[in-house]
């Protein structure tokens, strides 16, 4: 993906509007016919395309865990217990990492699931962030591919920044969410948008789930396919977007943004990642 | 319908693009000549939108209500024209009792470019749909689809009913049917609206298994058995994320074993083993293999009893049998109830005319009686027949377990008592009928017995042949002669038996005191000697006797009602000495050979006396002394 054309923002953007009505649909042929996006040069700084023996973990210079259920289910009142077990995270022999969750009890928890982060490993400001992820299904399954602002632990959220480039609630599993999350605009009240299949869902395939950050711009892409900029004027509060950012996965388990996991939820539920890629601009 | 969604989609979109991109038609598309086939079936998607496709006919079923659908006009899914309505009759309704019947293509369609059948639906209460579905074209039904218990309310709620495998759609007249009953004995109405088969993007891939997705054994099987296999299902992901499960016929499986000496499968999977050993029975749908395995553990021909179980001789009176051809059965729920891990088959046979139930990979079988519970109270015993080709030596065993449900009458409620019993070696052996009487004073745990329910049969013989399932009451009066003693007479100096002749002049009464009644009674057109309301009795010979040379004192007893019973032999002096015989009898005459020596310090060379003492009422006979 070098080269990207944007001309017809101007559409783009009568579209992201009607968005609010809940019915905005794209479908595949309308990309290549009217996307023409800016031409950004990009220069390979981070992957992982999680080579390795099937039922080990990730590399451990690249990954570090979250382990446990968080402060109040890690601020959103999720109900799975993180473990670093490789029934939860694992590695499958075929150049994937397979994140597991799971309906088990576990140290009061009733879900198991995995959290990975770069924090403290790889961090940086400014750039294409990419993965290639199928994701879980089923109500109350609530995947993520994510950042979060690397002076998080002097500088408390929502102040650090966060930056969400693929969220999915399992009960519309046709529906990706991208995110930014600032002071004053945080929580219920985060900037975002999302974008639809008409007649396809997510989790069946695999899809590339990319932003493209710049000093005065977030880009959302999923295949290729810009559904979202924002900019520091987009913004109800400070622009926090101006220093380094670690990236996480995991699959949350119920939650406030995705609600409760119902009997009829089917387990285990597996988020597959076939490769995370990082490039800065050259 | 008057209002298209797919418009008002793409009305709201900036760009018009999408109306094209949906507007894909096959009819336009060229075919070269040798594309052709014989006969092509029209891919119409449409059942019923606003009215019937002009192929569809509906036929109800029989015993149906057969005016339960009507085309309403009234109430119709987001303003469609009209929409199919069904009144479902009250319960024992003359003109039909349920509502039911079938949708079908008269010309057939070709669905095979879909992947769910659709529609919407909604009641006049909340009720479940017994079964909605598609493929059944009033035929042989091969391409099957059934959503059972559907939950409805009274709002619109779109059903997706997932195709296993749409290739098998190609010529297909069954396009929906239903069929459902009173709730709680009450009609309601139902409609349904916008049914049609659709190629829905939003449903996950649809997956297939058979025996519910579970991997399962099934062992000792032998040549020529026949295993159906069932739990045949479509699990597709709906898209609100969680799974539709819907049953589907045989038809659309591929099965195959991995090794046709030993099963073979047939297309409606039907299993038939052909010989010993192992093979796996594996599927594919839609060339997506099932994931789940059948394994087939085979074994050669398991012998079996050639001669019948001995013929009960007890009294029908004192009898309460649960499977018996020598006496009227109670009713028995199953044989077999199939358990959570019980492995156990069964098969009801004959040996010599007699029933036999013969079970299979026993670990153990539940038994029920539960509909109507037995009252064994005024019963003393348990019987059983078996028969096991299987190596019997310990720490082999049989167990035996009774439940009584207690004054309730239902499992639980903390009020039922079991007891289980354990049969070893040398009572239990191989290859012949084992006849067992448990006194149920022997199932000291199960304190009532007035609601028995259930029996547990389990051990480690896995073949179990099981006939003469009783309970019984003993009588007080053998229903048989004690058996004839087969000694020579030149080895034998006998005191009561018709078999011998007896010391003369023995007195069988003589008066010490006792309470006890003694008479004699004819059984069998044997003299038998009746101690009643014993507390103790003596025997008087008529000539004192020098057993010098013998080794035994022989008797037959029978007692049902004694808990005390000792024989003495006495010599001058007197010299006394007692030997405990065990009562009371439980499988009819006991015959017991006591060793004389037993009876040290009296005098073996001068015994002129014997005497009883216990309680109950006493059989005597065979009183002998021999070799």
């Amino acid at each position: 993906m070098k080269t990207q054309k944007l001309s017809t923002l101007r559409n783009w953007f009568i579209a992201g509007s009607l968005w609010a009505t809940g019915l905005l649909a794209f479908s595949a042929c309308e990309r290549e016919a009217i996307q023409e996006l800016p031409q950004r040069n990009w220069e390979l700084t981070w992957s992982d395309e999680f080579e390795g023996t099937a039922g080990t973990l990730p590399d451990s210079t690249k990954w570090t865990y979250d382990i446990g259920t968080g402060n109040n289910g890690w601020g959103n009142a999720e109900l799975q217990f993180y473990t670093k077990r490789t029934s939860n995270v694992q590695l499958n022999g075929e150049g994937q990492l397979v994140i597991t969750a799971r309906r088990e009890n576990f140290s009061g928890s009733a879900f198991t699931s995995a959290r990975l982060k770069t924090k403290g490993l790889f961090e940086q400001k400014y750039g294409r962030f990419e993965a290639r992820i199928k994701t879980p299904t089923g109500p109350g399954i609530w995947p993520a591919f994510w950042m979060l602002g690397a002076n998080i632990d002097s500088v408390p959220w929502p102040q650090c920044g966060e930056i969400d480039i693929m969220e999915q609630r399992g009960q519309e599993s046709h529906i990706n969410h991208g995110s930014v999350h600032g002071p004053g605009y945080s929580g219920g009240n985060a900037k975002t948008k999302s974008y639809m299949l008409t007649n396809g869902r997510f989790n069946n395939d695999f899809h590339v789930y990319a932003v493209e950050w710049g000093a005065d711009f977030i880009d959302y892409f999923v295949d290729g396919f810009l559904y979202q900029r924002i900019a520091p004027a987009d913004l109800t509060g400070e622009w926090v977007f101006n220093q380094p950012f670690f990236m996480i996965l995991n699959i949350a388990v119920g939650g406030n943004f995705v609600g409760f996991p119902t009997g009829a939820t089917p387990f285990p539920q597996t988020m597959t990642v076939d490769y995370i890629k990082v490039y800065r601009q050259k | 319908m008057r209002t298209n969604t797919t418009n008002r989609f793409t009305s709201m979109l900036a760009f018009g693009l999408l109306a094209a991109s949906l507007l894909v038609s096959t009819s336009c598309e060229k075919r070269a000549l040798e594309d052709l086939e014989p006969i092509s079936f029209p891919a119409n998607p449409d059942v019923f939108r606003d009215d019937f496709t002009p192929d569809l006919a509906y036929a109800a079923f029989g015993g149906s209500d057969v005016r339960a659908f009507q085309v309403d006009r009234a109430v119709t899914y987001n303003n469609s024209l009209q929409s199919m309505r069904f009144d479902v009759p009250d319960a024992n309704t003359p003109t039909g009792s349920y509502a039911g019947g079938v949708f079908l293509s008269k010309t057939g369609r070709n669905l095979s470019g879909y992947n769910a059948l659709t529609f919407y639906i909604k009641a006049t209460q909340p009720a479940t749909i017994a079964t909605l579905g598609f493929g059944n074209d009033f035929g042989a039904n091969r391409n099957l689809v059934t959503l059972s218990g559907m939950q409805v309310n009274t709002n619109w709620k779109k059903v997706i009913i997932p195709i296993p495998d749409a290739t098998k759609l190609s010529a297909e007249k069954g396009l929906f049917y239903y069929a459902t009953g009173p709730e709680n004995g009450r009609g309601y109405t139902f409609w349904i609206d916008e049914v049609r088969f659709e190629k829905l993007g939003t449903l996950g891939a649809a997956t297939s298994v058979f025996n519910g997705g579970r991997d399962t054994v099934i062992s000792g099987l032998e040549p020529g058995d026949r295993v159906t296999i069932s739990g045949m299902q479509v699990i597709a992901n709906l898209p609100t994320g969680v799974n539709q499960v819907a049953d589907i016929s045989p038809n659309y499986f591929n099965f195959s074993t991995s090794d046709s000496s030993v099963a073979r499968v047939d297309a409606a999977g039907v299993v038939t083993v052909i010989g010993p050993g192992t093979a796996n029975i594996t599927a594919t749908v839609n060339q997506k293999p099932t994931g789940n395995t059948m394994r087939i553990n085979a074994v050669g021909s398991v012998p079996g009893p050639v001669i019948k179980a001995p013929v009960p001789t007890r009294d029908a009176a004192n009898v309460l049998s649960l499977y018996s051809n020598a006496y009227n059965n109670v009713p028995v729920d199953t044989w077999n109830t199939r358990w959570q891990f019980s492995t156990a088959d069964n098969t009801f046979i004959q040996v010599q005319g007699d029933d036999v139930i013969r079970y299979k990979s026993l670990n153990f079988v539940g038994i029920e009686f539960t509909s109507q519970t037995i009252n064994a109270t005024t019963m003393d015993g348990f019987h059983l027949d078996i028969w096991t080709p299987d190596n019997t030596t310990a720490p082999n065993n049989f167990k035996v377990l009774l439940v009584d449900f207690g004054p309730n009458n239902v499992f639980g409620g903390g009020d039922d008592k079991s007891h289980e019993v354990t049969i070893a070696a040398p009572t239990l052996k191989s290859n012949q009928w084992v006849s067992l009487d448990i006194p149920l004073s022997s199932f000291t745990g199960l304190t009532t017995r007035a609601n028995l329910a259930q029996l547990v049969l389990s051990g480690t013989i896995p073949n179990l042949y099981l006939d003469n399932v009783y309970f019984y009451k003993m009588s007080t009066v053998p229903s048989a002669p004690a058996p004839t003693p087969t000694y020579s007479a030149a080895t034998v100096v006998s005191v009561f038996s018709d078999a011998y002749t007896n010391i003369a002049g023995t007195n069988l009464n003589p008066v010490w005191g006792q309470a006890t009644v003694v008479t004699q009674v004819p059984i069998g057109g044997n003299n038998t000697l009746v101690y009643s309301n014993l507390n103790y009795q003596g025997i008087e010979l008529g000539s004192n006797q020098n057993l010098n040379g013998l080794n035994f004192l022989h008797l037959d007893y029978y007692s049902v009602n004694s808990t005390s019973l000792r024989v003495f032999l006495i010599s001058p002096g007197p010299v006394e000495k007692s030997f405990t015989l065990t009562v009371p009898t439980t499988a009819g005459w006991n015959s017991v050979d006591i060793p004389l020596s037993n009876f040290s310090p009296v005098n073996l060379n001068n015994v002129f006396q014997l005497k009883f003492e216990g309680n109950g009422t006493i059989y005597l006979d065979n009183i002998l002394f021999r070799l």
